[in-house]
């Protein structure tokens, strides 16, 4: 056998030990505290096979070779583990960042805690600055040792449990819009700052506004130079998106097509050309999430080719789900609730389907990615004040 | 009336329905029947409005525009409907003057052909799901086959009512069962194609519905993308939101031709017309509810973030197109339909 296939065993057999039984019908319905519970559980249990965080550097608890990580996710989607919600921003973006951009004290401060269950946020977008994030309000005024961060952030997932936010403030209003940004790490539970959840059209209130309000921030809090918070961002956003895109399109691919599959009258001969045409799809998917794995590693990953694969994937599930809700007719509708930690392929096809549109808008919308595959990746002449 | 008339009657009709929806999504019983949507095609003579379906369709669409909460559906379009589809009498209408002048609300349970029988001792057994309006009407009128295979209508007041609730909240919908409950006298339809007009109003009715949301949701997007300002300019000036208001437009367009099609064939069908409204209504039927649903998604996709919250209120339109989509037939069922005349 090969170390890999050694490894898929490996984990085949962990799975079969540790995946929770019948996590999906416990928690369907639970409140929000059930919910924390089962994701800081279930954190732990991957954690304590290192399994949480394969992605990072050896010396901070990773260290997994990216076939065996790619093994890993297959394995995870292929056995229906639950997956990581609440942990999601502090084992990606926050450690990215992190590991690009902090200091040392940092990093000692941050890594061992997230392992330690410590949740973050991200604290990017604003009312008036969604798709032109770099159009951010939010200013942080440089006094003494510390800054004073006045303004309002939106979208922020998950901020009702996190401890920490990474958070994007304009340090120079005087400077050309991405070059006054400051990109810093705030404690979310210093003075001043105000969480206020905002329902969703699915009804979950995951999806938060932070108000700040002379919230301050010690210059220690600072991460990479002032001014360079843009930079900062950029190169640590899609540092994640390849694996994290090889997963979702892993569970795609196993429970999400085999329910629809179930569900489906498959001697109509429409119905059969659909599946054939979805599972086509979703092969295509998992190859190319495969292939962008293998570059982003060697580096020659094109400066498009995470939207190719973002925008194909939101919107392939966007018509995947919406042909389940087809397909499941009026007693689809009788589903009032998802099963919690579960992927974006629940089988509660209405919610399913209207969930979906959490992956076409938010991580740049499918307009903007267009955009960039077209001028990024093509390089077709820009568009007028486009990003 | 002449044409310019009915075309009168539509805009003051429209007008005082959106005045009315326009103060809240939930509109109660009397205010319809006060309003006299619920008459409006029971004959003068029984206290009614003597309009056609015509009329009662521009009602469906703005109840689809304001995605209202009613009981109009189960209520008016298809209890009245079947009434006026069966043979004259006194039982018949005493209920459409009851219904008309209120407090008094039926609704109908279609169901599919054959889900309720009826016995030779007049006995009725069956069960249909998601029956528009049930709950909670003073009575029900059960579209049934009996001992000799022909479709008949029976008021019943024994029937077992479960409540279904549905992610759209504006509607609602239960099981209706019975259980060889002893029955009075049919009531027969008064033509051959008495059972199949009511199906096609049915159909034809949600269709209306979902056309009123999908307008609706067009008008919020274009107005949204000429106010919302990103990179320095209104995103409607933006090619990729441009256009996508543009596709909504066509849909939307050629649903509303399709609709306006299926009901004049209606309409012609119920005054005693030769044509058959069949096809007109599964065409009228498959393309508005699916295009709808693309209409309101894109509406979503196109108010961004605030198009993906509670308080935006798309998602109670997305939800009412989806269950439209299904109900009463979906896209597939009525283009099989189609698809069995060549």
């Amino acid at each position: 056998m090969t170390p890999t296939s050694d490894f898929r065993a490996q984990v085949r057999q962990w799975c079969r030990e540790n995946v929770p039984v019948d996590w999906r019908r416990t928690q369907t319905g639970v409140g929000e505290r059930e919910f924390v519970d089962f994701q800081r559980r279930w954190f732990a249990t991957l954690h304590s096979a290192g399994f949480a965080v394969p992605h990072w550097p050896r010396e901070w608890g990773g260290g997994m070779s990216v076939a065996d990580q790619a093994v890993l996710y297959q394995e995870l989607a292929a056995h229906d583990a639950p997956r990581l919600v609440l942990a999601f921003v502090g084992i990606h973006h926050a450690a990215a960042t992190l590991l690009a951009a902090g200091t040392d004290e940092q990093r000692r401060r941050h890594l061992p805690a997230i392992l330690d269950g410590e949740i973050w946020v991200q604290g990017f977008s604003e009312p008036e600055a969604g798709s032109d994030l770099a159009s951010l309000r939010t200013t942080a005024r440089r006094v003494g040792d510390d800054y004073v961060v006045n303004g309002q952030k939106l979208w922020a997932s998950g901020a009702s449990y996190a401890q920490w936010c990474l958070l994007l403030a304009r340090t120079d209003p005087d400077a050309p819009k991405r070059k006054g940004i400051s990109y810093f790490l705030l404690d979310m539970a210093t003075p001043g700052v105000q969480v206020r959840p905002i329902r969703n059209a699915v009804g979950d209130q995951h999806f938060c506004e932070i108000f700040l309000d002379d919230v301050v921030i010690p210059a220690a809090n600072l991460i990479g130079a002032e001014n360079a918070g843009w930079q900062v961002a950029q190169a640590t956003l899609g540092a994640e998106r390849g694996m994290t895109m090889l997963e979702l399109a892993e569970r795609l691919g196993c429970a999400g097509f085999r329910w629809l599959v179930q569900a489906a009258p498959t001697d109509d001969p429409v119905v059969a050309d659909r599946l054939a045409q979805l599972e086509t799809e979703i092969t295509g998917l998992r190859a190319m999430c495969r292939r962008l794995v293998r570059d982003v590693e060697a580096g020659t990953a094109g400066p498009a080719d995470a939207s190719i694969v973002k925008l194909f994937y939101s919107e392939l599930l966007q018509r995947l789900t919406d042909f389940g809700t087809e397909i499941g007719g009026l007693a689809a509708h009788t589903a009032l609730a998802k099963p919690l930690s579960s992927g974006w392929e629940s089988g509660s096809w209405v919610l399913d389907f209207i969930g979906s549109w959490e992956w076409t808008i938010p991580g740049g919308s499918s307009e903007i990615q267009r955009t960039i595959i077209g001028e990024r990746g093509l390089g077709l002449p820009r568009e007028p004040s486009a990003p | 009336m002449t044409t310019t008339d009915f075309a009168d009657l539509h805009d003051d009709l429209r007008a005082v329905a959106g005045d009315m929806l326009a103060r809240g999504r939930l509109v109660d019983w009397p205010a319809m029947i006060g309003a006299g949507w619920v008459g409006l095609e029971v004959a003068d003579a029984l206290g009614g409005a003597g309009a056609t379906f015509a009329e009662v369709a521009v009602v469906c669409e703005e109840l689809g525009r304001a995605a209202a909460a009613t009981h109009y559906l189960g209520s008016a379009v298809l209890a009245v409907g079947l009434l006026n589809t069966l043979q004259d009498s006194v039982v018949g209408n005493e209920l459409l003057s009851g219904v008309t002048a209120g407090p008094t609300r039926a609704a109908a349970v279609l169901g599919d052909r054959g889900c309720f029988t009826l016995s030779a001792d007049r006995r009725l057994t069956g069960r249909a799901e998601f029956v528009p309006d049930a709950d909670g009407a003073d009575r029900l009128l059960v579209l049934a086959t009996d001992h000799t295979g022909t479709e008949v209508a029976v008021v019943a007041d024994d029937l077992t009512v479960t409540p279904q609730p549905v992610l759209d909240e504006t509607r609602a919908v239960a099981a209706v069962a019975a259980d060889g409950i002893e029955v009075a006298e049919p009531l027969r339809f008064a033509d051959l194609r008495g059972a199949q007009t009511v199906r096609d109003r049915a159909a034809l009715a949600v269709a209306c519905d979902s056309l009123g949301l999908a307008e609706a949701m067009l008008a919020a997007t274009v107005s949204y993308a000429q106010t919302r300002q990103q990179f320095g300019r209104a995103i409607g000036s933006f090619q990729a939101v441009k256009h996508a208001c543009a596709d909504m437009q066509v849909k939307v367009s050629v649903a509303r031709a399709l609709v306006r099609e299926a009901v004049a064939a209606v309409v012609a069908v119920v005054a005693g017309g030769p044509e058959d409204a069949d096809a007109a209504v599964a065409m009228a039927k498959s393309y508005t509810c699916g295009a709808a649903v693309d209409v309101v998604g894109k509406a979503m996709q196109l108010h961004g973030g605030i198009g993906y919250t509670w308080e935006s209120g798309i998602h109670v339109y997305l939800k009412r197109a989806v269950f439209n989509r299904s109900l009463f037939g979906s896209p597939a069922a009525h283009r099989q339909h189609l698809a069995q005349r060549y």
